[in-house]
């Protein structure tokens, strides 16, 4: 199981290079991070995995940027947008996370989606910079939104990932402080492990079900 | 009025925290207003009232916090979303909990050793290289930093611990820090790297 922020932003997207990022995140507790537009690599022995966050197009163009992106080994997120949009990224062979449900609408991640991502193990993203540097309506709607999340988590098993969205060394927290910033949306410890290795829960290949012996 | 017996008063726990990024001058009051406003934020007021934060010790780059026993985990929690104190970006990562100031100073506070002997107003042991140079040269001058270039900017070395080294474009317009390592130094130009760091 490998502890990992699942979207922090290096350099030029944030004022912290991805090596900095590393050693930090090491120091944080961290095995492993996701950098968006960076390649992969190993620094000071966390491991950065090459994220690809698709945000603000269409559907066609989701289909098409996975496609590109498939079998580079890069974690494929989309944003999220209404429930038709949502449920058409789930369906998606290759997409890993749908991200920025805090700001979507009301009822973009329903029953039915919940169940396709458990089936189609898409995760969910719980974006912590929310209730981190959000205040009032912000971090209340974000809270709220979580907490629902949660609820369709416990019924349908879908993966959750958890993220700071970092841009600086300054946005990242420790474990224990996510720990404790998970308690606010009803996250137990044993929740917030299997959030912490939602990343490679989504990256590694499902069993089948049936297993052919002879 | 005579002090309340020790029995009588209430229980305190004490959470020591590191102010991040490294250097950052900060005044003990605005710091309290900072971590007050992000508990009253988080919690409300009447669990704030509970908690009651108060900003006890402010030196070598930590800060102690003081809060009812009992309200630790609030406590930690609110200031994990502390993110700025009076527009300067901060970032306040937790340590440890005591129930006494004084085992939370053993924490931070430079060991003396019985060799090196500082001038009265020399503080020495966590200092970083950079900050050294600056005192050995006399007055502390923007100038007189170390300067490298990263992005084909020329920055200034604000701070260097370690690998980490944090800079600050030359400049009146970006002020901003950036937080790099010296790989990354070394790797975008290895010439202009001053010895010093």
């Amino acid at each position: 199981m490998k502890i990992t922020d699942a979207a922090v932003y290096p350099y030029p997207l944030g004022d912290t290079s991805v090596r900095r990022l590393a050693l930090e995140a090491e120091a944080l507790g961290f095995d492993s991070i996701v950098a968006a537009d960076t390649p992969s690599g190993v620094y000071g022995g966390v491991e950065v995995r090459s994220g690809l966050m698709i945000r603000d197009v269409p559907v066609k163009d989701v289909i098409s940027a996975v496609k590109r992106a498939k079998d580079s080994g890069r974690v494929i997120s989309v944003n999220a947008a209404n429930n038709n949009f949502n449920r058409a990224v789930i369906g998606i062979k290759g997409v890993h996370i749908l991200r920025g449900i805090q700001s979507a609408d009301k009822t973009a991640f329903d029953h039915v989606a919940a169940k396709m991502a458990a089936d189609n193990r898409v995760a969910v993203d719980i974006d912590l910079s929310s209730i981190i540097m959000g205040r009032s309506v912000v971090r209340q709607r974000a809270i709220h939104r979580y907490m629902d999340i949660m609820v369709l988590e416990q019924r349908f098993e879908f993966p959750i990932t958890l993220s700071t969205h970092a841009r600086s060394l300054l946005d990242m927290r420790n474990v224990r402080d996510i720990a404790g910033l998970c308690s606010l949306i009803g996250m137990d410890v044993p929740d917030v492990e299997r959030a912490l290795s939602g990343v490679g829960t989504v990256l590694t290949p499902r069993e089948p079900a049936v297993k052919v012996i002879a | 009025m005579s002090p309340r017996p020790p029995t009588l008063r209430e229980k305190r726990r004490y959470i020591l925290a590191r102010i991040e990024p490294a250097g950052t001058v900060l005044e003990q009051k605005e710091l309290y207003y900072a971590i007050s406003d992000a508990t009253t934020s988080l919690w409300g007021d009447a669990t704030t009232a509970i908690i009651t934060p108060a900003v006890v010790a402010l030196e070598h780059g930590h800060v102690v916090i003081r809060c009812r026993r009992g309200t630790e985990r609030e406590l930690a929690i609110a200031v994990s979303t502390v993110t700025a104190c009076r527009d300067v970006r901060i970032c306040l990562r937790i340590i440890a909990a005591s129930g006494t100031i004084e085992s939370l100073r053993s924490r931070f506070r430079p060991k003396k050793s019985p060799k090196s002997k500082t001038q009265p107003g020399h503080e020495s042991g966590t200092e970083p290289e950079v900050e050294k140079f600056a005192t050995e040269t006399g007055a502390v001058e923007e100038h007189t930093l170390p300067e490298c270039t990263f992005a084909k900017k020329t920055f200034f070395i604000e701070q260097c611990n370690g690998q980490k080294v944090d800079v600050i474009e030359k400049g009146f317009k970006n002020t901003n820090r950036l937080f790099l390592t010296k790989e990354d130094l070394e790797d975008l130009n290895a010439t202009t790297i001053s010895d010093r760091i």
